[in-house]
């Protein structure tokens, strides 16, 4: 019944964020500056050219009706037509998704990889002088340093000294997967560099907060191996907050990729975003946008489930705590 | 301190290797580009074999709501990707000359009258033999069309066939530009037995009578052409397959043009030379153009800063023209007058009544005109080098204390702005023209009768507009210089669209993979207009 009602109210609240969502982004690219019909059509076009765009895509009908329109379409798992391309915006946005999460993932990947052990490393040699301040200087590096300046420097290198690693030349994972590998590796790279900031740092906090635990001074007083200790007692513990923390990564790692998939010139979901709001491509940035808002949605339940497998004390069936 | 180490080493790095691109920045340059012979910056090789691949990266994608109708296409970008599978009656030589293409030859009888006789070989790419029917049609297509370029054409009085393989036009009145605006996109031969019938939509698929046929294309990502099996011309396209990537980040084109993905590339900013000055298989050149940038100045607002001529003539004569060429664009560009400085018959800017005066006259019209504080916002769009280009208009004006505000917007909000309303809601903009292959085509855009674009700001002059059709009426020689130096002059004292410097391309190609063509100077913004010459060297 507890799971239940868990999930009737997680249900509830995700549609509620995501009309929220809906509304503010209808409401947000028709509040930008400049008209679509100047845009879409160009300064040549005469006024009669103008109205039979709005008109072909119910642009001359109040906003209100418009939005309810939208929605309904949305509800029904159609997300429009591209005012651009004049293809439907749900297939391009399903063409263009394996870029996006693989890009995603290889970035949540490095993240893992590169941020939990380096977290563990720090923390467990902590000690006065040893190496905090440097540290810290690269991870404040690492998260304030925006990715569209990175990946710009990145670019500019990499175009000089390609090393094996190629920018500006994306080939599908299913054409050449050597050849994607070396397109993605860049981008991934530049992505993940605020997401391994931010997982070391919070790995850190975590993982020093277990060690001073009496339950980990039993088992040094054991005389149990550090890596036993480390694998049984304190990654364990520590991972809670850690695994929140990629979680909600994961979804910031799609709004990242707006800007990283723009500079590498990856035809993802960033970037047909990033074009749309351009060219006031309206469908195509409501559904974007409402894509984005579903997978943090998502990504917020797989963690909370997670979180409860890692430790069912916190878990969605855990009793209420006082 | 290990960290610190390798932080510091790491920034060094950087630092090092940004120092070293600055140190390659091209030097503006005011000499012309040279070239591989008269008229051309490349000629492909003959000699090497046909076949294979070609990768070409650009930065914009056609994109409007008209889809791919060649004869609703109206800008630059939309018209060169289309010239792959489209063709013209008659194309553009390397000096701006009129020559056969699907017409092997015309007559013009009278001044009125042109007679073409087509290329009996011609077929679309569906292998449907290209007829007279389709080309009167596409005349009769174009001119009941909303098209801009129908206003190009002059007024046609009749479009007739005579026989399978001869057309004759005849306008109401002379008209010297007809056979260089028959030359662009829009006036293409489309297959009308398809289109009349229903069986192909022009906004949805390409057939046309050209080099090559669309294989794929996914908007704002890339297209794929193979080669029309069905061709006319022996021999050509040398390529079989093109691969067009869409680049919008010009430092990724950049990019794939030094690791050798892409084999030519389109370049905007003019320190994109620089920085593939290190690489020794990448050829840069500078492609002339007749698109020309160029100021407006809102005369339709309300209480307009710029009704008074005084004001604008003002500012037609504080600007510097050969600064903003030498600055904003690298000393590639070139003063021009309304009528697009490279094309033969062009006015000579350094004669319009403006550029004899100096900045005391500026000075001495504004404070007649009681507009010595003058403050305007200058609207612009923050693709380079609109913003080095408005940079160097203020320097300029505040020479005459006048105070211009610069506010850059991306390319749909500066669009809104400009476009969206009539009575425009914007002081000054800043904005180019392509200028094509006759010096009076884009002298009609000063007419916001025949523009309509610019009626929102614009003013009609009837003097201005008589001038611009009695130019367009001269036949080509003395007289018709005369007219259009007329036209110039005119449009200088008008002031309310003033012509700054013309838009050259940059076009970046490897060596080692590609042996291309390319003319010296282009009117339709066309850089791959000779890309069926290309000879691949090798496939990336």
């Amino acid at each position: 019944m507890r799971l239940l009602m868990w999930w009737s109210g997680r249900a509830l609240s995700s549609a509620a964020t995501l009309l929220g969502v809906s509304v503010l982004i209808f409401a947000a690219v028709r509040l930008m500056p400049g008209g679509f019909a100047e845009t879409v059509l160009g300064p040549f076009a005469t006024a009669e050219q103008k109205a039979e765009l709005a008109t072909r895509y119910g642009l001359d009908q109040p906003v209100f009706m418009q939005y309810g329109h939208w929605l309904g379409t949305v509800a029904g798992g159609d997300f429009g037509i591209s005012m651009i391309s004049r293809q439907p915006v749900g297939a391009e946005l399903l063409a263009r998704l394996p870029v996006t999460a693989e890009l995603s993932l290889l970035a949540v990947a490095v993240s893992v990889l590169a941020g939990v052990p380096l977290g563990v490393l720090t923390a467990v040699r902590a000690r006065p002088g040893g190496g905090g301040a440097a540290g810290r200087l690269l991870s404040g590096l690492g998260v304030s340093v925006p990715e569209f300046v990175l990946g710009s420097l990145v670019v500019f290198v990499f175009s000089r000294y390609a090393l094996g690693l190629e920018v500006g030349a994306w080939v599908p994972l299913t054409q050449d997967p050597a050849r994607n590998l070396a397109t993605m590796v860049l981008p991934a790279a530049v992505l993940s560099v605020f997401a391994v900031s931010v997982t070391a740092r919070t790995t850190r906090d975590a993982v020093m907060g277990v060690l001073v635990e009496p339950y980990v001074t039993a088992a040094v007083g054991r005389g149990e191996s550090p890596w036993f200790i480390v694998r049984h007692h304190i990654l364990r513990n520590a991972a809670a907050p850690v695994v929140t923390l990629l979680g909600t990564i994961t979804a910031y790692l799609l709004g990242g990729a707006l800007i990283v998939e723009h500079v590498f010139n990856l035809p993802g979901v960033g970037s047909y975003i990033v074009q749309a709001v351009g060219r006031r491509d309206y469908a195509v940035v409501q559904a974007g946008v409402l894509l984005a808002a579903g997978v943090f949605i998502v990504m917020n339940v797989v963690i909370d489930l997670l979180v409860g497998v890692l430790d069912p004390r916190l878990g969605v069936t855990a009793g209420r705590r006082s | 301190m290990r960290p610190i180490r390798l932080a510091c080493g790491v920034a060094a790095a950087l630092l090092a290797t940004a120092c070293a691109a600055t140190g390659t920045t091209t030097q503006p340059s005011t000499g012309p580009q040279a070239e591989v012979e008269p008229g051309y910056l490349a000629v492909a090789d003959d000699a090497l074999p046909s076949g294979g691949t070609l990768n070409l990266q650009v930065h914009i994608d056609s994109g409007a709501a008209t889809g791919y109708d060649p004869q609703l296409a109206d800008v630059a970008t939309t018209w060169q990707l289309l010239s792959l599978a489209y063709e013209t009656l008659v194309t553009v030589g390397p000096d701006f000359s009129v020559q056969p293409l699907l017409a092997e030859k015309w007559e013009t009888p009278s001044p009125t009258e042109y007679v073409f006789h087509l290329r009996e070989d011609v077929s679309f790419s569906n292998g449907r033999k290209m007829t007279a029917d389709d080309v009167v049609g596409s005349f009769e297509r174009l001119l009941a069309s909303k098209s801009v370029w129908r206003g190009q054409l002059g007024a046609v009085k009749s479009v007739t066939k005579d026989g399978d393989h001869t057309v004759k036009v005849t306008l109401k009145e002379p008209y010297t530009p007809f056979l260089a605006a028959l030359a662009n996109v829009p006036a293409a031969v489309l297959p009308m037995k398809e289109i009349n019938d229903k069986s192909v939509d022009p906004a949805t698929t390409l057939l046309g009578t050209g080099p090559y046929v669309v294989k794929d294309h996914r908007q704002d990502v890339s297209w794929t052409f193979k080669r029309n099996e069905k061709y006319w011309a022996k021999g050509k396209p040398a390529a079989d397959t093109l691969n067009i990537t869409i680049a919008p980040e010009e430092a990724a084109r950049v990019a794939a043009l030094q690791n050798g993905s892409a084999a030519l590339a389109t370049l905007g900013n003019v320190d994109s030379a620089g920085m593939l000055a290190g690489a020794g298989d990448v050829k840069v050149v500078t492609q002339a153009t007749t698109d020309f940038y160029y100021l407006m100045l809102n005369t339709k607002a309300p209480a307009s800063k710029f009704a008074d001529p005084k004001v604008r003539q003002a500012i037609a004569i504080a600007l510097d023209q050969r600064q903003i060429a030498d600055i904003a664009l690298g000393g590639k560009g070139e003063p021009s007058a309304v009528t697009p400085a490279g094309l033969p018959g062009a006015c000579d800017p350094a004669a319009l009544p403006s550029a004899s005066k100096g900045i005391d006259d500026a000075k001495r019209l504004l404070a007649e005109a009681g507009a010595q504080n003058l403050t305007f916002t200058l609207s612009i769009y923050s693709t380079q080098p609109a913003p080095a280009v408005a940079q160097v208009i203020q320097q300029n004006l505040q020479q005459a204390g006048i105070t211009v505000k610069i506010e850059q917007m991306d390319e749909a909000g500066w669009s809104g702005k400009v476009y969206g309303k009539a009575p425009a809601e914007f002081d000054a903009a800043l904005s180019w023209f392509a200028g094509y292959a006759d010096p009076g085509m884009v002298t009609k855009w000063w007419n916001p009768e025949e523009a309509g674009f610019n009626v929102g700001f614009m003013t009609p002059d009837k003097e201005l507009n008589a001038l611009i059709d009695a130019a367009g009426k001269e036949p080509a020689g003395a007289a018709r210089e005369k007219a259009l130096a007329a036209v110039c002059a005119k449009a200088d004292a008008d002031a309310q669209m003033i012509p700054l410097v013309t838009r050259p391309a940059t076009v970046a190609f490897r060596t080692d993979a590609l042996s291309p063509s390319l003319y010296s100077t282009e009117g339709y913004g066309n850089v791959l207009r000779l890309v069926a010459d290309a000879r691949v060297k090798k496939s990336q």
